[in-house]
């Protein structure tokens, strides 16, 4: 584990120094899909790259890809209007649209076709090589001392436009060098990462860290904390629950934020209920009420629909279940799960066996690999059987739950929602000043 | 069909001596949904027929977004030909919208060459209970990719063009006879030139080479990337390249659009030789015809496979 997930998190690092940096930057501008939009235009360029001739992963590919993105950016910087008609999200928008069906247009045409391109948006993280690594490592390190030396500047036209052009700093200057550089850190890391998972590094942990901290310093410390942290933790789920790694990477910055936002939605309750004591729960009570109705309602008027929560309480809790069937139906229930269990071990077993058959590692004449494979099939069909057997008695119970269960919860919830969503007289909140 | 032709051809003969139009367009015109069937339409068909391709060499035959052009070819073509099963999701729009009876499925003018196959990997999907990716729920659409396959699609060709041009029947089955010639003596110089690696073990990219792998005696033991465009797992890729390692298995076929990245580090961790198969005529300047395809694919696996 540790020998094949080293080098993508060593790159997942690279990532995060630099994108850490430019993501407070392209939060304090308030242009988050910069990012998307270069990543695209530098995927243009790419395509424009393959019907001029050039392999994809030559140095010509790359060439054309930053020309493309450099242009896009300053493009963005062009376009950076205060208080004009047309803010400058449309613009990225616009841009972003307009390449990836310029893109489409241009594969039509190309002598190869958009596979590798489709790679490259996806990324491969988990197969990046040692010299892909370095050589971003050498660029980024190049970049960062670049934007260090010249931070001053930079911070003062990111956070505060109008008063750098007071003070006499040429705004269009600054911004074609930040989004220039921004383009080629985006174009060199989509190679590696794909875009989604460099969108996730330049936006989610800035975000985090700006929820939490003021100062510039603080939040870059707290966001490069922070994204080395749920890189080792995307790369860990995705070697133990088996995940591509990519996409599980993303997911983990997704599941950062929400925890982030939840701590945060916590600590607001607590504060409202030492204010307010319990009635400040009144909202959430009333929502839970609300939701209760709903599904009520639903397993009221349509039981054959999936009820994932029913399920949930069920597998938990196998006694709401039986306590709809009779007992015939009860040990048919018992003995197609102990059948089941007992066929999904054989078929697994089974199946290593074939697996051991076709790498060769287990010697068996053609005679009998044709047996085993026929085996295989006919478990597998029983299997299938005992899983109908299951849904079945689910939708028999589901059937008699429908009405009991159904209007319990439909009463009971619209109750609570009505209980604790009705207008509170007000003297028993304290006096609010608005 | 001829009886609906008869007064159109009649009606052209009158009006030919005016304005000089010819009875009836020399060439038939056919469209097919992958240039290995335009190649096969090709060699039954010679001059006789003008085939197109909808789909190009290198395009996703999964995901093709229609054009206008596309919908004219299919308007003016008298047949499809197809490989049918789920190879073509986009197809039935594009019939639709061309709005012409012959071109929808069991019409006079539309051709599934895969109901002329044994088809391999065809386990209907509820068999699968247990979470395995199967893309190809209609049985693996790679047919092509087994030489012999082509008699078959050939012959349901010659049937399906002799009908629609009758009087010229003789000219196709000649056509056809010399393709199928010249298949025999690939065939027979493609064996010899993979015979030495019979019972060979490979691991593929994609599974798009069970038919290929059928016919030469190779046998393909695991694919690196099941789903196409869903990279592996770490522990898969783990996994993948150990077993790799303790059974020598020493290939790997890729096409010419895999991950390069991926496919050089299974490479690099087990030491085995990649063989970059082109999987479609037109796919490569070198697979010009449905026969250079093979020559092509061969010539690269025994180079790959060969001692150093």
């Amino acid at each position: 584990m540790i020998e094949l997930l080293t080098l993508p998190f060593l790159a997942c690092l690279v990532l995060t120094l630099m994108h850490v940096h430019l993501g407070l930057h392209v939060l304090a501008r308030g242009v988050i899909f910069v990012d998307l939009a270069l990543a695209q235009v530098a995927a243009l360029g790419l395509t424009v790259a393959l019907l001029a001739g050039h392999s994809l992963q030559g140095e010509g590919a790359y060439g054309y890809a930053l020309a493309f993105a450099v242009g896009g950016a300053v493009l963005f910087a062009l376009t950076r209007t205060r208080g004009g008609a047309v803010p400058q999200e449309a613009v990225i928008g616009i841009v972003y649209a307009v390449s990836a069906a310029l893109a489409v247009i241009v594969l039509d045409r190309a002598p190869q076709g958009g596979e590798h391109i489709k790679q490259l948006l996806v990324g491969s993280i988990l197969t990046v090589s040692a010299r892909d690594v370095a050589a971003l490592a050498v660029l980024y390190a190049a970049i960062g001392v670049a934007h260090w030396a010249l931070r001053r500047p930079l911070l003062e036209v990111s956070l505060d436009p109008e008063g750098a052009a007071r003070a006499g700093r040429v705004l269009v200057f600054w911004d074609i060098f930040f989004y220039a550089s921004f383009a080629l850190v985006v174009t060199s890391s989509v190679r590696v990462a794909g875009v989604l998972l460099v969108f996730a590094y330049l936006v989610v942990p800035a975000a985090i860290a700006s929820l939490f901290v003021r100062s510039v310093r603080a939040r870059l410390a707290l966001g490069w904390a922070l994204g080395a942290a749920v890189s080792a933790a995307g790369l860990w789920a995705s070697w133990a629950w088996d995940f591509p790694t990519g996409a599980t990477l993303v997911s983990a910055f997704g599941a950062a934020i929400a925890l982030a936002a939840a701590g945060i939605g916590a600590m607001r309750a607590a504060n409202a209920i030492r204010a307010g004591g319990l009635a400040a729960l009144r909202p959430a009570a009333a929502a839970l009420g609300g939701l209760l109705a709903l599904a009520g309602a639903l397993l009221l008027a349509l039981p054959g629909m999936d009820h994932p929560w029913l399920d949930a309480v069920e597998s938990a809790a196998p006694q709401v279940r039986q306590a709809f069937l009779d007992d015939d139906e009860i040990e048919t229930l018992r003995d197609t799960e102990d059948s089941l269990a007992r066929g999904q071990t054989d078929l697994d077993r089974l199946r290593r066996m074939e697996q051991d058959v076709r790498w060769g590692t287990l010697a068996m004449d053609a005679e009998r690999e044709e047996r085993l494979r026929q085996f295989i099939a006919g478990r597998a069909e029983l299997v299938a059987g005992d899983q109908l057997v299951l849904r079945t008695l689910r939708d028999t119970a589901r059937g008699r739950q429908r009405f009991p269960l159904g209007l319990l919860l439909a009463i009971g919830g619209g109750a609570l929602a009505f209980f604790f969503g009705r207008r509170v007289p007000d003297r028993t909140l304290p006096k609010r000043n608005v | 069909m001829r009886r609906f032709l008869a007064p159109l051809a009649l009606s052209a003969a009158l009006a030919g001596p005016l304005w000089g139009a010819p009875e009836r367009p020399a060439v038939l015109q056919v469209a097919a949904t992958t240039t290995d069937l335009k190649a096969l339409v090709e060699e039954v068909g010679g001059d006789r027929v003008k085939v197109e391709s909808l789909a190009g060499a290198t395009h996703d035959p999964h995901a093709i977004e229609i054009k206008p052009s596309q919908i004219a070819r299919l308007k003016r073509s008298a047949l499809l030909v197809r490989i049918g099963l789920d190879h073509e999701p986009w197809l039935a729009r594009a019939v639709a919208t061309a709005g012409e009876a012959r071109l929808a499925p069991g019409g006079a003018g539309d051709l599934d060459a895969s109901k002329t196959i044994a088809l391999l990997q065809s386990e209907t999907p509820r068999l699968r209970t247990d979470r395995r990716a199967h893309v190809h729920a209609f049985g693996n659409p790679h047919y092509w990719l087994d030489p012999e396959n082509a008699r078959a699609i050939t012959a349901a060709i010659l049937d399906r063009l002799a009908r629609l041009r009758p009087e010229e029947r003789t000219v196709f089955a000649a056509n056809r006879d010399r393709f199928l010639a010249r298949l025999d003596a690939g065939l027979a110089r493609w064996k010899r030139a993979l015979a030495p690696y019979r019972g060979e073990r490979a691991v593929v990219v994609h599974e798009s080479w069970p038919y290929f792998a059928e016919r030469f005696g190779l046998s393909i033991v695991a694919a690196i990337e099941p789903t196409p465009g869903v990279p592996p797992t770490p522990a898969t890729l783990a996994g993948l390249a150990q077993r790799m390692k303790a059974s020598g298995v020493r290939l790997i076929i890729a096409e010419p659009y895999s991950d390069a990245s991926l496919v050089r580090q299974v490479a690099g961790r087990t030491g085995a030789r990649v063989a970059v198969l082109v999987p479609s005529v037109g796919a490569d300047p070198a697979a010009g015809d449905y026969l250079a395809l093979f020559d092509l694919n061969v010539k690269r696996l025994a180079a790959a496979l060969a001692p150093q």
